[in-house]
């Protein structure tokens, strides 16, 4: 069965700085994989080449057999694929929350409005924001807002989702809404990647735990055994930081 | 005091020319509003341009949008109308002024728009491209929107100087107010024209540089706290502050 993320020898640098040197990932169907490792180790950037937001210098990136980076590849296509989701929520801010779900699959699927209208209110139904359709990104909390953005990304009925540090903004007591709704989507089978600092996830919902420094991935394994016995001095190190 | 009040207040004058002077205003909006959309479509092209992915492009228009910044709109005019008239290429007086109007006001406002394009968090950008728009997709769905919101005020600033500049257009012709009032002034010998002419473009400047004001605060202080609802950073928000000024500075020193 083909990978639905292949990460070969991926390499990226902004100006002189190396930030990815050789990062290898390859990821299953169904599986969430939760990445974890200090900051500037990478893994946020490792994310956004996985959908193209950032080029590459070297290496290859695979998307369910195509290459994202191939001749032929039309990487907004594949992109609409991948669904994701950021720290900093960046919704819409001129459009209303069910709108802010319509948008793409409208302009994007080409979509008629009364489907695009369908599939956002099932949505934000299923996050729990029935009674906020109507409301502006401004007028709803951090985690009302980050579950729009999930809504908004599952609204392109993508093959899997990249979230990145996507509680990190949100005050504690929010975190286990958007948690919730993260953990009902890995229940349902979407393949995940996962960057955060949430342990606890990890440890509950992650089906492998990837450690990351410097660049490159230098431990994975079952967050179940990873998490109380890691291998590497650098994980150890971390994880005693962390936990 | 009594000369000089006999001289720019005379009132048998003062009241010819206001029916006079008035008379003048279709023209004046004509150019207005043709030189308003004009330029502010053309500017918006040229900030687009201005943004391109290709560094060709981005020379060309910043090379033009320094080069109208920095040329008086006088000399524009006169170029237009009897430059291009003498070298063969005889353009009519108002299609000279809206086209000088488009050409200056075009690269001020690119800049402005420019800004405004710039001002919005490159987050949104990300968003939609993660969600497979083209950059196309994007600049129009997402960005644009926003960015115009944020360009009004400035937007209307720049209007108010064009609604001024229009009085340049005496020089070749154009029959606005400025040029009817210097004809009658000349014909009665009196300045009364004059003192009709200014009150005239204040009764039209003074409510828009309230509006503007007002447009402007509201921006700033919206209910939210001390994030602008635009969802600007503090550094974008000054970014786009300096290039409303910027935008201004040329005009200052041009032509009058």
């Amino acid at each position: 069965m083909t990978a639905m993320i292949e990460l070969i020898d991926v390499h990226k640098s902004f100006g002189h700085l190396l930030v990815l040197q050789g990062v290898n990932l390859t990821v299953a169907k169904g599986e969430v994989v939760v990445v974890i490792g200090p900051s500037g180790s990478g893994k946020s950037t490792m994310l956004r080449c996985i959908n193209g937001l950032e080029p590459i210098q070297k290496g290859r990136v695979i998307i369910e057999g195509e290459d994202l980076h191939g001749t032929k590849t039309d990487p907004n296509k594949i992109r609409q694929r991948i669904g994701m989701v950021f720290q900093s929520f960046n919704l819409f801010p001129h459009k209303n929350a069910l709108h802010n779900v319509m948008m793409a699959p409208m302009k994007v699927q080409k979509k008629s409005r009364t489907e695009a209208e369908e599939i956002a209110r099932d949505l934000l139904d299923k996050v729990g924001l029935a009674d906020k359709m109507d409301a502006f990104p401004e007028e709803l909390s951090g985690g009302q807002q980050q579950r729009v953005a999930i809504a908004r990304a599952l609204a392109m009925k993508p093959d899997m989702m990249l979230f990145d540090e996507v509680t990190s903004a949100l005050d504690p007591e929010l975190v286990a809404e958007v948690l919730g709704v993260m953990q009902r989507l890995a229940e349902a089978g979407m393949t995940m990647v996962v960057v955060t600092h949430e342990m606890g996830f990890a440890r509950e919902v992650g089906s492998r735990l990837i450690f990351m420094d410097g660049g490159v991935v230098v431990e994975e394994g079952d967050p179940r055994e990873m998490i109380p016995n890691p291998k590497e001095p650098r994980t150890q190190k971390f994880l005693s930081m962390v936990l | 005091m009594g000369d000089v009040a006999n001289a720019f207040f005379n009132g048998e004058i003062f009241k010819e020319s206001i029916w006079l002077l008035v008379k003048t205003l279709p023209t004046v909006f004509e150019v207005l509003i043709l030189g308003l959309v004009c330029s502010y479509l053309w500017g918006l092209i040229l900030s687009l341009m201005r943004l391109s992915r290709f560094r060709v492009l981005r020379y060309i228009t910043g090379a033009y949008i320094d080069f109208f910044r920095g040329l008086p709109l006088l000399l524009l005019f006169v170029f237009i109308y009897y430059g291009l008239g003498t070298a063969g290429l005889k353009i009519g007086a108002l299609v000279s002024g809206v086209l000088g109007l488009t050409l200056c006001y075009g690269a001020y406002s690119a800049e402005i728009f420019r800004a405004g394009i710039q001002a919005i968090p490159k987050g949104q950008t990300e968003a939609a491209r993660s969600l497979g728009m083209t950059n196309g997709q994007a600049m129009r769905y997402v960005i644009l929107p926003q960015a115009i919101k944020l360009v009004v005020p400035p937007l209307t600033n720049e209007f108010i100087a064009m609604i001024k500049d229009t009085s340049l257009m005496s020089v070749i012709a154009v029959p606005e107010l400025l040029f009817r009032a210097k004809e009658k002034m000349g014909v009665v010998a009196n300045p009364t024209p004059l003192t009709v002419a200014a009150i005239i473009y204040v009764v039209f400047t003074i409510p828009l540089i309230r509006v503007a004001a007002r447009l402007e605060t509201r921006r700033r202080k919206r209910p939210t706290g001390g994030i602008p609802a635009s969802g600007l950073t503090p550094e974008a928000e000054m970014k786009l502050l300096a290039a409303d000024i910027a935008g201004q500075l040329p005009k200052g020193g041009e032509g009058h």
